[in-house]
């Protein structure tokens, strides 16, 4: 007869649920022992901590630019210097960084990040007038950010109520009113107006989208840089660590107002009022992870989807470009998968990624490959932390007693695994650090 | 006995590299300073011609060390030495047995080096014989997985090629009217009966349409060159090729003049076939190397062609198409062998996205491209030049073997365009771009080659000037003259015309 004390360690040690059958069941045990589906070694950690640190520098002229662009070049018709971001939103105090933010996520300076500044001085190249830069492209690629607000707004309808609000009467109302405050001494463009009201409206959706990304990745850069500066103090232990971080960071911004406001003659209009309770996680992170991770574009010309008559299909396994899917290797002279980013963030990596992306493959010749790897790998850690956020929100904890329970979490990791079995995920390939 | 110089520099080569340390770079680079000193000599021989040579040596047989250089056998000397160079070059760094391997190499452009100088028809043969016996060894020992039939398929080919060129050159000096001579000189002086010139051109067509090849006596070349490593391959299709043309020209039309001329729209139909057949055949290849195999074969019909209408034009077409072809078929093996060098394969269907930026190949793609479009004749490249000079050389002959030339001179995009297509654009598989990028002691032989193509195209004086004085003379036909000679044409009329 089996004494007492063993049954109970054996009740103890006994996995309270079977194991998956899943294809990936090895990443859903992982999931389900509060990991992320990127394998938890010390190199793992390292790459995406970098990328994040040079992500994250970019970033913060993508959000800054972008609050500009929907705040202040609103509908220029001509904005050829959209991209000639004005030094007061360079200097636009960040809401989570700064001594006087609300919540202060990174522990730098509210400012642009001085590397930033630094970049936009010199370029890679040397110090000339800013107009060159911008014609030379030895610049911050706002091309990249603005794809992702376009796919965004392409796709539409990718959770929250943000999509639907902009075909709201009172939406239109608000629109109209700062359409007609913009364009008050322009009986041309009034007049257009009058003829493609649609348009305009069009253009509006489009910069309330362009709004509701700055603000979107105004909070994820500082958790980016405070990510970094926590790794270069030997603070994370692994890459659960660096996923947990990221949870906490959706909780704690979870319900930061999403909204458009516009400023005409020193005038603030509000198109998305705050008073709309659009927030952080659902009409912007939610969103952008399933329009920007998971499907993004076809490259143009080679598929053809008029989004607004509704020929976008809403099937994802339509798309394989999002960074989940996307082939790192450019296809001849264009890119389908993120080039620019990778670009953008080739300029901050830091030392430590240098001599890692030095040390494999073609050293310094394809760092970009290499780096637009890496970036895959680490959003595989932002959609875990996504996916595990949502399981906190909507399900069990993992350490839930209830087998019933950790059935259900088991029953979401699944389904959310299944969007990885298409063969063009790179869910496989992320498993071993071969792939460069 | 300067004129000895570009045979004494490969011969001592040959000699002194088995006594060399069994170190692969070493012996590479030896090999390659032999080949670059040839080169050398062979400039110097142009800027300082040397007066005809004559050394006893079996004056009985009739055999005697006669070497001269003239405007036709001077470009094929120079092609021949930087091909070797080049070819030396193209090796791996790693080459096993490498003394061997490039005394055998060096042995090849002594014999090629020995064909083009002679003056004499047996030492010729000598020569070519000599070819046979390290080129076979080549592809038999450092061949590809299919080397022994490959090398078997081309013995056969040669060896009968060569068989019959030694009878051929036999009866022509036994038959010769002024007396038992084996000299060019009196080959070219005399005429032989209509009979006899039958049958001499017939062996002749045999024996040089077998080492071109032309169709239907090509069945060794798609797979020699497809087998051969990469060096044997450039030097088989670049310069060993060359000899059969060359061979034409010099026993053909100015030997055998009259025959050839009656002969010549039979030759012109088989150039014009050989051009069609082999373009299809390189649209249809599945194999790189194949591919450039018969898109190499496509312009040996080509010279063919040019050679069969023997205009001054066609004939100065020939020579720079000689040239040209040395140039981009070496230039085209040599970088099939560094894409399968870094991708394992020279299959299209397993390659795709080879022009990509960071994990492809894409300086050896770009010169690829340059490459197919100097074979597919684009201005401003040697094969423009060349394929231009044959074409409207040849057109007043035989205008519609050579619409068919022009026809096959298409294709030739078409096959390059489905290469590129395939292998240079589309995707590049993660999996498989696991490769290095090339080094610039890799790129460095392609780089000449591909250089001395865009030098050529454009300033094609570089290889027309120096053959034309040669060239012109051994025309049959003017542009502005109908041939007048019959088959048994008389002798002052073939000889106005030779004149």
């Amino acid at each position: 007869m089996t004494p007492p004390t063993a049954l109970a360690a054996e009740a103890a040690t006994k996995p309270l649920i079977p194991p998956s059958t899943h294809r990936y069941a090895d990443i859903i045990h992982r999931l389900e022992a509060g990991g992320s589906m990127l394998p938890d070694t010390p190199e793992n950690l390292m790459q995406i901590i970098g990328i994040y640190k040079a992500y994250a520098v970019p970033m913060d002229f993508y959000w800054r630019d972008l609050l500009y662009i929907a705040e202040q070049v609103f509908l220029n018709p001509l904005p050829a210097f959209k991209y000639f971001i004005s030094q007061e939103y360079l200097d636009r105090p960040c809401s989570y960084s700064g001594d006087d933010s609300k919540l202060r996520i990174w522990r730098g300076g509210e400012k642009a990040h001085p590397e930033l500044l630094q970049f936009m001085e010199r370029g890679e190249t040397v110090r000339m007038p800013k107009l060159l830069h911008h014609l030379w492209h030895d610049r911050v690629n706002m091309e990249f950010a603005e794809a992702c607000m376009q796919a965004m707004i392409w796709h539409q309808g990718m959770g929250g109520r943000f999509n639907d609000y902009l075909e709201s009467a009172a939406y239109r109302s608000n629109a109209d009113r700062a359409i007609k405050a913009y364009f008050k001494r322009n009986p041309l463009m009034l007049g257009l107006y009058k003829l493609f009201p649609e348009m305009f409206l069009e253009q509006v959706r489009q910069l309330s989208y362009t709004a509701n990304l700055g603000l979107f990745w105004e909070v994820m850069a500082p958790v980016f840089f405070e990510m970094s500066d926590i790794y270069d103090e030997g603070g994370f232990k692994g890459v659960p660590d660096a996923m947990n971080f990221l949870v906490n960071g959706i909780f704690a911004v979870a319900g930061r107002p999403i909204y458009h406001h516009v400023f005409i003659d020193g005038e603030c209009l509000e198109i998305i009022p705050k008073s709309e309770g659009f927030t952080w996680l659902y009409e912007a992170a939610l969103p952008y992870v399933e329009a920007v991770f998971y499907r993004t574009a076809p490259f143009r010309g080679t598929k053809s989807y008029n989004a607004q008559a509704g020929q976008v299909p809403a099937d994802q396994a339509e798309f394989h470009y999002g960074i989940l899917y996307a082939d790192v290797f450019p296809v001849g002279s264009a890119g389908i998968p993120p080039t620019l980013l990778m670009q953008d963030m080739l300029h901050f990596l830091p030392p430590y990624l240098e001599d890692l992306y030095r040390q494999h493959k073609r050293g310094e010749d394809d760092q970009l490959v290499q780096l637009g790897v890496t970036f895959q790998r680490s959003m595989y850690n932002v959609t875990s932390a996504v996916i595990q956020a949502l399981r906190c929100a909507l399900l069990y904890p993992l350490d839930d007693p209830d087998p019933e329970h950790l059935l259900a979490n088991r029953r979401f990791f699944e389904s959310q695994l299944d969007r990885f079995l298409r063969p063009e995920a790179r869910l496989p390939q992320i498993q071993t650090q071969d792939y460069r | 006995m300067i004129l000895l110089l570009p045979l004494l520099i490969p011969l001592v080569a040959v000699l002194a590299l088995p006594l060399l340390p069994g170190d692969s770079v070493l012996t590479r680079q030896s090999a390659a300073a032999a080949g670059l000193l040839q080169l050398l000599s062979g400039l110097w021989l142009w800027r300082h011609p040397p007066a005809d040579l004559t050394i006893p040596w079996l004056p009985k047989l009739g055999l005697n060390l006669d070497l001269g250089l003239d405007g036709i056998t001077l470009p094929l000397v120079l092609i021949t030495a930087l091909i070797t160079t080049m070819a030396v070059l193209a090796a791996s760094s790693e080459q096993g047995r490498s003394r061997l391997f490039y005394a055998l190499l060096l042995s090849t452009n002594l014999g090629l080096t020995g064909a083009f100088l002679a003056r004499n028809a047996l030492l010729f043969v000598l020569a070519y014989e000599l070819i046979l016996i390290p080129t076979t060894l080549l592809v038999a020992t450092f061949g590809r997985s299919q080397r022994s039939s490959a090398a078997i398929r081309f013995l056969l080919f040669n060896a009968l090629s060569g068989f019959v060129l030694l009878g051929v050159v036999l009866a022509m000096g036994w038959l010769h009217p002024g007396g038992v001579s084996f000299a060019y000189s009196d080959l070219a002086a005399d005429q032989y009966t209509p009979v006899a010139e039958r049958w001499l051109l017939a062996g002749l067509l045999l024996a040089f349409g077998l080492k071109l090849p032309l169709v239907p006596l090509h069945g060794w070349q798609p797979i020699t060159y497809s087998q051969a490593p990469t060096p044997v391959a450039m030097l088989l299709s670049g310069a060993v090729s060359k000899l059969g043309v060359y061979g034409l020209l010099r026993f053909g039309v100015q030997f055998l003049p009259d025959t050839w001329a009656a002969w010549s729209p039979w030759i012109a139909a088989i150039g014009a076939i050989t051009t069609i057949y082999g373009a299809l055949n390189a649209v249809a290849q599945l194999d790189i190397r194949r591919l450039v195999a018969y898109s190499s074969l496509a312009h040996m019909g080509l010279l063919a062609l040019a050679l069969a209408a023997a205009t001054p034009l066609s004939l100065q077409g020939a020579v720079v198409q000689m040239l040209a072809h040395g140039l981009i078929t070496a230039l085209l093996f040599c970088l099939v062998g560094t894409i399968e060098r870094h991708t394992g394969s020279v299959m299209i269907p397993e390659m795709s996205g080879l022009m990509n930026p960071y994990r492809g190949l894409p300086f050896t793609m770009g010169l690829m491209l340059l490459g197919l479009m100097a074979a597919a004749g684009v201005p401003g490249l040697a094969g423009f030049v060349g394929e231009l000079l044959v074409f409207e050389g040849s057109w007043v002959a035989f205008p519609w073997p050579t619409l068919v030339c022009m026809l096959a001179s298409g294709l030739t995009a078409v096959y390059a365009v489905r290469l590129f297509n395939r292998v240079g654009f589309g995707r590049l598989d993660n999996e498989r771009a696991d490769w290095l990028n090339t080094t610039w002691p890799e790129r460095f032989p392609a780089v000449v080659l591909a250089a001395l193509l865009v030098v050529a195209g454009i300033w094609p004086a570089t290889i027309t000037g120096f053959s034309e004085a040669s060239v012109t003379p051994l025309a049959l036909r003017h542009t502005d003259l109908a041939y007048t000679a019959s088959a048994a044409g008389s002798q002052s009329t073939t000889a106005e015309l030779l004149a």
